[in-house]
């Protein structure tokens, strides 16, 4: 009998904002294990809230065999890895402090909005070991910034928002960088119906497609994608990947729930347009012959499946303005989006600006993007930026059917 | 025994929450299992600052609440501030699921009842890859505070979930059927149904042809029409976002018109099913609350700490997703109100019009989209062919203003996947539903 161990532990502090004060702190932690044992082709599961007693674990996970769930045993084999980056960021008697400084900052350059929702700090680890002598451990952590702001007066509950995640906190940064935005919120301007360069997070967009890059639908042939594993599908200039490197995703471990780890820790689905890889466990992988990337995910009392945490763009431009010299539609807000069975994915726009060489020139009203897919990261993909400072995830640049 | 301190507010939500999922996947078991988990939740407040704890460790929760009074500070006058006032004092024992709680039904049974239904996702060679789940979950919950409230209630729900993913040339549509509910008896005997579900969906699959995309008049299923109430006008009547801006409260004035004469949202958690909260989780009492009535704008929903600051009645809408986090102003059940007509003098005055029958997700700001599944043409009165849509949206206040037909049947809807998602908390159960809905006009793509 094949057995691995997992124990993970979340460490919280969150802070909740009204109306740009701080008006209460949560602390928490919370800690999980899991024993997995695999004989006779099948999979034994037990997990616990809590400091893991793994000789209790394990007993009920070999109990728990007897329900006859089918699972092959391909653990990883000898190794040892270790990753840490969960030094202090700020301390935590100095969270609420420092954080109502920044509040109070943010709320004299930008008078018209008011700021709520949350700001945190999170400490994650995990450590893998199975029984061939796989070791793995990860610590990461972050500081979090994830503050709705409303314009006064407007009657909406929600007008902008401004997110931020990493690992050192600036709040010069964060504050210069969303006065870009704020003074361009009230200048309002508009543009033709037409075809333009839509500035985006291309996971918008990519999330609406993804169950199509499901293993087990991909080898059902009822995905858009069936039979193109090997194939240039996309843009030459598209490379995008599961994003479990610690550099560009602060908290993520860089190993997947089976102890998988990927070269650069970025799992790759398409390089260079070419469909590489599909969102599999060890089992889809095995059962479908597919090769497995190592994204799998699996509740702390469950059986590993298909995961994703996030996603990684290879960039192919420094800055903005070199991504999309002249006038583009820069999306802050495209919620409800959502695509025909055939790729035709349409969303509206509930908060965009319009953009001259890479600066904010003015808001836009409600408009509608549209596109198909095979054409939005293919032909009209123009290319993805990243380290934008106010963005956690990496920026893309596509030409999209815009409407009012 | 707990013993609160003076100088400080406090209360403690214990959760026992039992659940069991069983998944299958191309009739092959992927998942069975059982899950206790048993967390609690603890608030003290001093008058300035709240101060949270989440704990698995329940058998200390003297030793937690102490932890919280130390970080906080003393106010002898905190029984008189404006949200500790607002606070309800029930106390109450209610249990809807002794005698039927899905805890007691063996994981066999349960996992006998999903594979009686296998068969079915395999009567079609379309059918590619086929997915079946039974959820179940019994929550038993305690809620203490510190002036006195002390209430237990259970909660119950129990379902079905299958998904299949068809292909046949270059057609492909992935499909679902879903069936929720509150007790065990009530997942068994839905063949017929989920036969029939299957081949409405193959025949869309193979049928379905590409809007014209334009303006449209638009009739929404109660499924639809839950949906866009909740993601409309519901998130919009959540008055926690609505205290951050004085100038909110003249805007959101109560009685000003929002909507059609015909129109009224209600939220309710006392209906039975996903959003059934008969108390919220700071012990407030469960109510019907108009968020809209005959088109005018009737109430909002709340938590102590926004009723006090708009100086309105508590709603019982304060929740949390679980142990982990602190209350916020949730959605409980929320539905439109029937109206006087039958489906068929519904969709009778129409031209050419669309009707959504089911979706697959729907949300709203000042823009509110919802993305159909099954979509039928109406042209000259008349059910047509079946249509691909891939978003309809429209701004809230102008499509609340263009409803003008509403059918008497009224159609309450619970779910076993998925849920509500706000922030950081996500999947909360909630009911929705309503009638049929007339949409005199509506953006279509």
């Amino acid at each position: 009998m094949e057995k691995e161990f997992i124990k993970n532990t979340e460490k919280k502090v969150s802070l909740n904002v009204t109306g740009g004060k701080i008006d209460s702190f949560r602390q928490t932690e919370k800690t999980t294990g899991t024993v997995r044992v695999y004989e006779n082709g099948c999979i034994g599961v037990a997990g616990c809230i809590g400091e893991p007693n793994e000789e209790d674990l394990t007993k009920r996970a070999i109990e728990a065999l007897e329900f006859g769930i089918p699972y092959p045993e391909k653990l990883e084999g000898a190794c040892e890895m270790e990753e840490r980056h969960d030094d202090e960021i700020i301390p935590i008697p100095e969270f609420i402090p420092t954080m109502q400084t920044f509040l109070d900052r943010l709320g004299a350059e930008c008078p018209n909005f008011a700021f709520s929702n949350k700001i945190g700090l999170q400490y994650t680890s995990t450590e893998y070991i199975n029984s061939k002598g796989h070791r793995l451990s990860h610590a990461g952590g972050a500081v979090y910034v994830g503050l709705i702001a409303k314009n006064r007066g407007s009657g909406n509950i929600f007008d902008s928002f401004l997110g931020w995640k990493g690992r050192e906190f600036d709040a010069d940064m964060l504050i210069t960088q969303f006065k870009k935005e704020y003074d361009a919120f009230f200048k309002t301007v508009d543009i033709e119906p037409g075809r333009y360069p839509v500035v985006i997070e291309a996971t918008t967009i990519l999330y609406r497609f993804i169950n199509h890059f499901i293993g087990e639908l991909y080898a059902s042939g009822a995905s858009l994608l069936s039979g193109k594993l090997g194939e240039k599908v996309f843009s030459p200039k598209l490379s995008f990947m599961a994003d479990m490197n610690p550099l560009t995703a602060p908290t993520a471990c860089f190993f997947d729930a089976e102890g998988c780890v990927a070269k650069d820790f970025r799992p790759v689905f398409v390089e260079n347009g070419v469909l590489k890889g599909l969102l599999t466990s060890k089992k889809s992988a095995d059962t479908f012959s597919l090769p497995n990337i190592g994204s799998a995910q699996a509740a702390y009392d469950g059986v590993p499946d298909a995961g994703l945490t996030g996603l990684y763009f290879e960039p192919t431009a420094k800055s903005l303005k070199e991504l999309v010299p002249g006038k583009a539609i820069y999306v802050v807000v495209a919620e409800g989006g959502d695509a025909t069975p055939d790729g035709h994915y349409a969303s509206p726009v509930q908060l965009a600006y319009l953009m001259e060489d890479g600066e904010f020139v003015g808001r836009l009203p409600d408009l509608n993007i549209s596109g198909d897919f095979f054409e939005l990261f293919g032909k009209d993909y123009i290319g993805t930026v990243l380290d934008e400072p106010m963005k956690g995830d990496s920026l893309s640049a596509i030409m999209m059917d815009v409407g009012k | 025994m707990i013993q609160f301190k003076e100088g400080f507010y406090a209360d403690i939500r214990v959760e026992d929450r039992f659940s069991t999922v069983i998944a299958y996947q191309a009739g092959v078991l992927e998942e069975m299992k059982n899950r206790v988990e048993k967390q609690a939740f603890l608030r003290v407040y001093d008058g300035k600052l709240w101060y949270y704890a989440s704990v698995t460790d329940i058998e200390h929760l003297q030793k937690t609440l102490d932890g919280l009074y130390a970080a906080a500070t003393a106010n002898p006058e905190i029984l008189k501030d404006p949200i500790v006032r607002k606070f309800e004092v029930n106390r109450d024992r209610l249990s809807h699921f002794e005698g039927c709680s899905v805890r007691d039904i063996p994981l066999k049974e349960k996992q006998a009842l999903l594979k009686s239904y296998l068969p079915l996702l395999s009567e079609h060679e379309c059918i590619k890859m086929s997915r079946a789940k039974y959820l179940d979950r019994n929550s038993k919950f305690t809620f203490i505070s510190s002036l006195g409230a002390d209430i237990e209630y259970d909660y119950q729900t129990c379902g079905l979930a299958l998904s299949f993913d068809m292909a046949e040339g270059e057609k492909q549509f992935s499909g679902n059927w879903q069936q929720g509910g509150t007790r065990f008896d009530e997942a068994k005997g839905h063949e017929k149904e989920i036969r029939a579900s299957i081949e409405e969906q193959i025949s869309f699959m193979r049928n379905s042809v590409p809007v014209v995309p334009g303006k449209y008049p638009v009739v929404l299923s109660p499924e639809a029409a839950g949906v866009f109430a909740h993601e409309s006008f519901g998130h919009k009547s959540e008055s926690d976002l609505m205290i951050s801006d004085e100038s909110m409260k003249e805007e959101w004035q109560l009685g000003k018109a929002v909507g059609s004469p015909i129109l009224s949202i209600v939220d309710c958690g006392e209906l039975s099913g996903a959003g059934f909260t008969p108390y919220d989780d700071e012990g407030t009492k469960a109510r019907k609350n108009y968020l809209i009535k005959n088109g005018k704008l009737a109430g909002r929903l709340h938590s102590a700490q926004t009723a006090s600051v708009l100086n309105e009645d508590l709603t019982g809408n304060a929740r949390a997703v679980s142990c982990d986090f602190e209350p916020i102003v949730r959605m409980t059940s929320t539905y439109i109100e029937g109206g006087e007509l039958d489906f068929d003098e519904l969709i009778a005055p129409i031209e050419k019009g669309y009707f959504i029958k089911t979706i697959k997700h729907g949300s709203g700001m000042s823009t509110f989209t919802i993305a159909p599944e099954v979509v039928y043409e109406i042209e000259n009165g008349k059910l047509g062919r079946p249509v691909q849509i891939s978003v309809i949206t429209g701004s809230v206040f102008e499509t609340l203003g263009l409803i003008d037909g509403l059918s008497k049947e009224v159609v309450q809807l619970s779910f076993v996947t998925g849920g509500c998602g706000k922030m950081e908390q996500h999947p909360l159960p909630v009911g929705f539903g309503g009638p049929f809905v007339r949409v005199c006009e509506m953006n279509v793509q």
